[in-house]
């Protein structure tokens, strides 16, 4: 109480000041209230998966340790992970193989029926995955594949392509056509001049396009349940499985490792994100 | 189907065959898995749900789950508009804040969401809230509490929304941003000078000068709040009401209902429309 009657008291003669405190108070609270809403549930997370021993009404464990974070790389957990991470790897692989010419296509060429095509790849962006997913496990069954490899690859593959497409014509839109006429006109063929003139330059807009496509296929749930079970468990449906068998430990670390490819992308990439990229990407 | 027309300068029949083909293969594998996992199971969800187990055509199934889930339609739709109010509100501030004061920390803070899963998302949120949860303990440790009169709210209704707000806050404040870093300085500057505090410079200037953007966002942030499954999955598990996906998921695992569970679906798409209409618009104008 004292404190604030004290600082207005001095900054009444200097108008400036009482602005430069409150603008620090402002940013101080912006801070405190920013640290807290973001880190609050994520520092839950980093607690309990060091939580050996935590009782009610401890405010921390009463018992630290690895034990957990042990138990969960060696056990089930590694397999998930290695399989999580295999899938995403080759989602990400046929992404770029069919996806880099197809996008150049559709940023170049006059193709009959185009918008016919764009709204292929737009609208499953618009309506929700699980209706769609659910009616897909009905055709995957009757041609084996739930519970298969392929099955879930397959399933990961539809977001991944529509999200990838549309990243990449994107990024082929907004390189000059200028240049590449400029390499026909010089007597290069389109072949020629799209290995060594466009794709170079697309090059960045590309890795950053798959390094996307690698974490929706890391984080896909939705797909991976229903599709997946009960012969594939993915990481994201591990963790699931753990949380609803109250095994918060376990469900805390594989939420911490699944997190950490996000965080490292973000802090790769946070310069080139752009929002058209990302619009695509707040599903699941 | 596919040709390159801008290409078909070769006259020779065998070469345009040729770019014909190499357009074909280019095209068909992405568009048909599009086509034969989404777009196919699509129609089969739309159809589905006019039909019974003995594939009669029906309205049965629209009956039996707007006579079950009315109260479920209206608590997902109070809970999503809820959530979408809070989380553009909160975006339209900080970004206005982070036009003004550029400041990379809390930008990078409120992009982390954007890559955290949503099935984390959601266990974050029921470790964090839960009635014996990291923020209780944390307020009963002040002292000012009492730990065992305090409510739990993971499993109700604020643990979806504060869910739904966290998760999607890193998309919505990216939209909006973009729509106010393009908003000229001189602008501000002129109202600034005329005596506007920065409150005033948010809510008279950058809204209303962004409100296209901010709309989209709204679009978009609100049918994937209606679409998703993972966050109530993790979270609504406590009785009462439960979201729409949750009751699409209970009729088709557990009552092996699909017609039931395709007119949810159907119910979910007509709550997307908007963001669908976005996409053909955007389609028309390209």
């Amino acid at each position: 109480m004292s404190a604030g009657v004290e600082l207005k008291q001095a900054g009444t003669p200097a108008p400036g000041f009482t602005g430069s405190i409150g603008r620090m108070i402002m940013r101080f609270v912006i801070y405190a209230f920013s640290i807290f809403l973001i880190m609050g549930p994520i520092s839950s997370l980093i607690i309990w998966s060091f939580a050996e021993k935590w009782y009610w009404p401890h405010t921390l464990p009463q018992e630290w340790g690895m034990k957990y974070w042990a138990r969960v790389l060696e056990g089930k957990m590694a397999e998930s992970l290695s399989l999580s991470f295999g899938i995403a790897l080759l989602v990400t692989f046929v992404c770029i193989l069919l996806c880099v010419p197809l996008s150049y296509l559709i940023a170049r060429y006059r193709i009959p029926a185009k918008s016919l095509l764009l709204l292929i790849f737009l609208l499953p962006q618009a309506f929700p995955q699980l209706p769609v997913f659910t009616n897909a496990m009905e055709i995957m069954y009757r041609w084996d594949l739930v519970g298969t490899l392929t099955g879930v690859t397959l399933i990961h593959l539809v977001g991944a392509l529509v999200f990838s497409v549309w990243t990449m014509v994107s990024v082929f839109q907004s390189i000059s056509v200028s240049l590449e006429e400029a390499a026909i006109n010089l007597g290069s063929s389109r072949v020629r001049t799209f290995f060594t003139i466009t794709l170079p330059i697309a090059l960045p807009g590309i890795i950053a396009s798959s390094l996307l496509v690698f974490l929706y296929s890391l984080d896909e749930f939705t797909g991976s349940l229903l599709i997946g079970s009960p012969f594939i468990t993915t990481m994201p449906v591990y963790m699931y499985n753990s949380a609803m068998g109250y095994e918060m430990q376990t469900a805390s670390v594989t939420g911490l490792l699944l997190m950490i490819p996000g965080i490292i992308l973000l802090l790769l990439m946070q310069r080139f994100m752009k929002s058209e990229y990302m619009a695509a990407f707040g599903r699941g | 189907m596919p040709n390159l027309s801008a290409a078909s300068k070769g006259n020779n029949t065998s070469h345009s065959i040729f770019r014909w083909l190499a357009g074909v293969i280019m095209i068909a594998p992405a568009t048909l898995i599009v086509i034969g996992l989404f777009l196919y199971p699509f129609m089969g969800s739309l159809v589905g749900s006019f039909r019974n187990e003995s594939k009669e055509w029906t309205l049965d199934n629209y009956f039996y789950v707007l006579e079950t889930y009315h109260m479920d339609l209206l608590f997902t739709i109070a809970i999503c508009l809820i959530s979408l109010v809070l989380v553009l509100a909160l975006a339209s501030l900080l970004a206005g804040w982070l036009r003004l004061k550029a400041d990379p920390f809390v930008e990078f803070l409120f992009k982390i969401p954007l890559f955290v899963p949503f099935v984390v998302v959601g266990h974050a949120m029921r470790v964090f809230l839960a009635p014996h949860g990291t923020m209780n303990s944390l307020l009963a440790s002040t002292g000012l509490f009492n730990p065992d009169s305090m409510p739990g709210v993971a499993f109700s209704t604020l643990g979806l929304i504060a869910a739904l707000v966290w998760k999607n806050i890193g998309l919505t404040l990216l939209l909006v941003m973009g729509a106010f870093r393009g908003i000229n300085s001189s602008y501000l500057e002129a109202a600034r000078n005329s005596g506007a505090g920065s409150f005033r410079l948010i809510k008279d200037m950058m809204i209303p000068m962004s409100w296209g953007t901010i709309s989209v966002a709204g679009i978009l942030t609100f049918t994937s709040m209606i679409g998703n499954f993972s966050i109530p999955a993790m979270l609504g598990d406590g009785g009462g009401s439960q979201m729409l996906m949750i009751d699409l998921y209970y009729e088709l695992i557990y009552r092996q209902d699909a017609g039931a569970a395709n007119a949810l679906g159907v119910i979910s798409y007509i709550a997307s429309m908007g963001a669908a209409i976005y996409y053909v618009k955007k389609v028309a104008k390209s």
